[in-house]
């Protein structure tokens, strides 16, 4: 009897919870899942993007991406982007982050010096720099007599450091307030204690900081690759994939592709490849990251 | 329920200013058809005015005799042509006030054709405003209506043909931009050069630039866009010139981009451009390079009228011509562009509506000289003359008279822009930077192939 | 586990000012001013005229500082339309993914049937989806449910892609709300929901704090999104308005410097003015994530 009760009573919990999610569950299906499905389907067809027929192909699209260079450098493009990236950004961020705890006087200014580009939308910040490298900094090299090579986004070679710089500069303040927020909550008396027991400041930063950064350090690391992997808006106003093909990303691609070159199924077989690799990466990622925070 | 309860409310927001905008609509029937009115100040062509003047006629009571309709526009512009709606929505509202446009603008070159695949999912606005090259991509969708032959009629002959398939004409084209070498014309004269006809005249001009210290050409690669225009422009008279089915040829195999040395000297003029150009073009804007153009820097750019404004914005007094660029048999036109194309659905239920915005667009001679002037573009319309100063346009007159122009909807339609001639602008974009070889680049545009054509 | 430092004090007065904190000091005066440069370059160009953009160094300053700019800014974005729309957009996009957020993430936190472990690893995959390329597929659904060119509807699209890192966000909190405080309120006769709003809800208030902040940004400077949803005049928001102003053949760039200034003052002051409360939730997120 009190049995069936409280069985009654769960079943009735469930059903209050199931219509809390719900919501949430409905408009997220409809918003990202529903259309994630219709892209794996028009990928197996050869449609246009414009015409009532959808012929099928079967995994003609995915085998001809194999065969496609201009895929293959676009991804090649996104790799070295994303490697530059999550390892200068978080190098530095942390670096900001450690100087400004550092005791250093109005911390306040710094922090909101550092954070301010990312306010801006990627967009702008691509425009912003394609003036800074083609006009602005020129103009430095008329003063001081030097000749550096300002003009970043003109060749292939320098194209990728020019939109590291661009992209570094919107985003570092912002990983840098996490990390800053990590090292506050550090508690003092750890240091203390590492002190008393003779370590060196690199030995306590090793020891001490890192490990206790390990929260911080997973959602920045996971933050910045996959918001890597998807760079778009940067390149639309500043480099536009140029010059040539060599600042081309994968969704770029898949844009230029499905839209100006009305191969819609083509290009959700890039995006539905796209998706797949961002998974693994993921997984590989916060799966490594974890283990080592339950390590520390 | 809270979420339900929110678009409720969002609901009646958004209704409010849609009911607003139709209450404002008066039954005031136009009294004047402007076309009606005008008629007799026309005097250029008044059989083809007259014969046409019933037909708008008829037309204009349907829509003019009360109920207010709300026409969408999807308006594909260049950014030079950003405001022309404020200027149409005034005119309309004059001839016709029941009619309310709903604009929707977007950039050309970036939107108008996501924007197209968008609707072809769901439903075509009424009237789309595109360019010539539009047409090819849509009309064999069966997508477009036709346009009233009344309203053809009161434009240029020269700017239906490549809007017109199999007999039937999708699109009115509004305005043209053209296109060739702009010069400098002061320093043309200061130096002794003529235009040049043939690719000796030019080099000529180019070597005396050089021994003067002046960059022979502006130029600004770091936008792909401009290769993929002067390549087409130069396909324009060294290939589509000698065989307008090229591309035709191109799809049936019969020539490639790797064999024909027509095609290939095109390609080449994109190296003689960069080997004389100043080095760092690849970080050049638009706007920066007119500027060095119009500061004497440079002598000459192959561009189009959409420099204009440029030109003219930084220094009122800029003098310069245009010519268009050599080819090798010495007997190049000059190009022409037809800019904004007048598109609409077939499946619009206000065709009657459609129709007095066209009649409108076609009739006011006013508004079509504002448009101009405005844009800085030449007209598509008989008899509108545009009141702005163009230092370019006896040239244009020059060449339009003895018929040495051309329209590159031609070359547009045979090889199409996106997907094919933009992709093709990467790859001479990869080869001038020396990337990849010459042959590599040719080998990459025979590949596209399949992509050469809209259909 | 982790105890918080007394952060009412400023860390300074933890840490003696060394001679390497000086140096520190000063390495990143140098740094705070190269990331500032841009910025002020950008308000230098906003006061110029077109001339002297061309004929002038671009570092040497305006001859005058003229507003001309900004006011052709001020008529060209629409602000009146949108600036409101982008508002609008972001703050009720923003209520709505705090409400949802925590609701799921604490139901999925506390029910043990499998099918919220399922809904927990739905919801997380979302944040891999690049929905960059996925427009059309999202364009077809809007459009068959009449979502979009509507004001709910781009609302809708946003709440649909923040939803994952939301709930992925809002769920690491969890364990921060006393369960014996709801069994309290359960046993008090309340039923799931009261206990939702009226027990867990104030104490993930920090968090909510986190969330709200996070997906503002990312909202009000939305791109894709907004040019696929919304291109109607006057609903369109201020990224987009401003993205045409530096579109293909324009030449307008003192006017485009002077749109930027216009899109990021607001939200600038907006992050200076509320710069404690913005750290503050930043922390909890990073500290609990």
């Amino acid at each position: 009897m009190q049995k069936t009760k409280k069985q009654s009573m769960e079943k009735k919990l469930e059903k209050q919870y199931f219509v809390m999610v719900l919501p949430g569950f409905i408009i997220f299906t409809i918003g990202l899942i529903i259309p994630l499905l219709l892209a794996v389907r028009y990928s197996v067809t050869s449609w246009d993007g414009m015409s009532k027929i959808k012929e099928f192909v079967g995994l003609q699209n995915y085998i001809n991406l194999w065969k496609d260079a201009d895929f293959r450098s676009a991804w090649w493009f996104t790799i070295k982007f994303t490697i530059g990236n999550t390892i200068i950004q978080n190098v530095l961020a942390l670096l900001f982050a450690l100087a400004l705890d550092s005791g250093i006087k109005a911390q306040k200014l710094y922090r909101t010096a550092f954070f301010v580009p990312c306010l801006i939308s990627s967009i702008i910040v691509g425009f912003v720099w394609l003036k800074m490298f083609s006009n602005v900094l020129p103009e430095f090299n008329e003063l001081l007599g030097t000749n550096i090579n300002f003009l970043l986004f003109g060749s292939g070679e320098t194209v990728l450091s020019g939109l590291l710089i661009a992209n570094n500069w919107q985003w570092i303040g912002y990983w840098m307030l996490i990390y800053l927020a990590g090292l506050q909550s550090v508690p003092a008396d750890l240091y203390e204690a590492a002190k008393v027991d003779g370590a060196g400041p690199i030995s306590r930063f090793f020891n001490i900081t890192i490990p206790m950064l390990a929260p911080a350090i997973t959602i920045c690391v996971v933050g910045i690759t996959t918001g890597s992997l998807k760079v778009y808006d940067l390149l639309v106003a500043s480099t536009k994939g140029g010059p040539g093909r060599a600042s081309t990303s994968v969704i770029y691609q898949t844009y230029t592709t499905a839209i100006n070159g009305r191969q819609y199924g083509y290009g959700s077989a890039m995006s539905v490849t796209l998706v797949l690799a961002l998974l693994l990466v993921a997984v590989i990622q916060v799966k490594g990251l974890k283990s080592k925070e339950v390590q520390a | 329920m809270k979420k339900k309860l929110l678009s409720v409310v969002l609901c009646t927001a958004m209704l409010v200013p849609t009911l607003a905008g139709c209450g404002g609509g008066g039954t005031d029937a136009p009294a004047e058809t402007p076309a009606a009115e005008e008629a007799p100040a026309t005097e250029e062509a008044p059989a083809a005015t007259e014969a046409e003047t019933p037909t708008a006629a008829e037309e204009a009571p349907a829509a003019a005799d009360g109920e207010a309709v709300t026409l969408t526009v999807l308006a594909g512009q260049s950014t030079t042509d950003a405001g022309i709606e404020e200027m149409i929505d005034e005119a309309l509202a004059k001839a016709y006030p029941n009619i309310t446009l709903e604009w929707e603008c977007v950039d050309w070159g970036n939107d108008f054709q996501p924007k197209m695949q968008q609707y072809m999912q769901s439903g075509l606005p009424d009237i789309m405003i595109g360019k010539a090259q539009d047409v090819a991509t849509y009309a064999p969708q069966g997508i477009l209506g036709e346009i009233d032959a009344a309203y053809l009629d009161r434009g240029l002959d020269a700017a239906r043909q490549n809007v017109t398939i199999d007999g039937k004409t999708y699109g009115l084209v509004y305005n043209a931009l053209y296109q060739g070498v702009y010069y400098n014309k002061d320093m043309f004269e200061e130096n002794g050069w003529s235009v040049p006809k043939t690719q000796d005249d030019l080099q000529k001009i180019i070597d005396d630039c050089k021994a003067k210290g002046i960059t022979p050409f502006a130029s600004h690669m770091v936008d792909t866009w401009s290769i993929g225009n002067v390549t087409m422009q130069f396909a324009m008279n060294d290939v589509f010139n000698n065989d307008p089915t090229w591309g035709d040829k191109f799809r049936a195999g019969e020539v490639s981009f790797a064999n024909d040395e027509m095609m290939k000297t095109a390609y080449q003029y994109n190296k003689l451009i960069y080997d004389n150009t100043y080095p760092e073009t690849f970080s050049t804007e638009q706007t920066d390079c007119d500027a060095k153009m119009v500061m004497g820097e440079a002598a000459m750019k192959v561009s189009g009228s959409w420099s204009i404004q440029n030109f003219l914005d930084i220094d009122e007094s800029f003098n310069f011509g245009i010519f268009p660029f050599p080819n090798q048999t010495g007997d190049s036109k000059l190009i022409f562009e037809p800019n904004i194309t007048i598109m609409t659905s077939a499946e619009s239920e206000h065709q009657d509506a459609i129709n007095c915005v066209l009649d409108v667009l076609t009739s006011d001679k006013e508004l079509a000289v504002e448009i101009y002037d405005y844009t800085k573009t030449a007209p598509m319309l008989k008899d509108v003359t545009p009141t702005f100063a163009n230092p370019s346009q006896a040239d244009i007159d020059e060449y339009a008279s003895s018929n040495m122009i051309v329209d590159v909807t031609l070359g547009n339609n045979q090889l199409v822009w996106g997907g094919f001639q933009e992709e093709n602008a990467k790859d001479i974009a990869a080869w001038l930077q020396g990337d990849i070889s010459f042959e590599d680049c040719l080998a990459a545009s025979d590949a596209r192939v399949d992509s050469s054509s809209a259909n | 586990m982790i105890i918080k430092r007394e952060k009412n004090k400023e860390p300074m007065s933890a840490q003696p000012y060394t001679k390497a904190t000086f140096i520190t000091q000063i390495i990143m005066t140098v740094v705070a001013v190269l990331f500032v440069a841009p910025i002020l370059i950008i308000i230098n160009y906003s006061f110029k005229t077109k001339k002297e953009l061309y004929l002038t160094s671009p570092l040497s300053l305006p001859s005058s500082f003229q507003t001309e700019n900004y006011r052709k800014a001020f008529d060209k974005l629409d602000l009146s339309h949108t600036f409101v729309n982008t508002f609008f957009y972001t703050l009720v996009s923003v209520l709505i993914l705090a409400l949802l957020c925590g609701m799921t993430a604490w139901a999925i936190a506390r029910c043990k049937a499998k099918f919220f472990k399922f809904c927990f690893i739905y919801f997380i995959v979302g944040i891999l989806i690049p929905f960059q390329a996925l427009f059309l597929p999202i364009y077809i659904i809007g459009y068959k449910m009449n979502l979009t060119n509507t004001r709910y509807g781009i609302i809708f699209m946003y709440v649909a892609t923040g939803i994952s890192f939301g709930v992925f966000l809002m769920n690491s909190f969890m364990t921060t709300v006393p369960i014996e405080l709801e069994e309290a309120a359960r046993i008090d006769g309340c039923s799931v929901f009261r206990t939702y709003f009226s027990v867990v809800m104030p104490l993930l208030k920090p968090a909510l704090a986190t969330l709200v902040i996070m997906q503002a940004f990312q909202i009000w400077n939305d791109y894709l999104l907004a040019s696929l949803y919304v291109s109607k005049k006057n609903l369109k928001t201020l990224t987009v308005a401003i993205q045409s102003l530096f579109s293909a053949q324009s030449s307008d760039y003192t006017t485009a410097m002077a749109a930027i200034v216009i899109s990021v003052l607001p939200i600038a002051v907006l992050f200076m003015s509320l710069q404690k409360y913005f750290i503050k939730g930043m922390t909890v997120g990073a500290v609990k994530g």
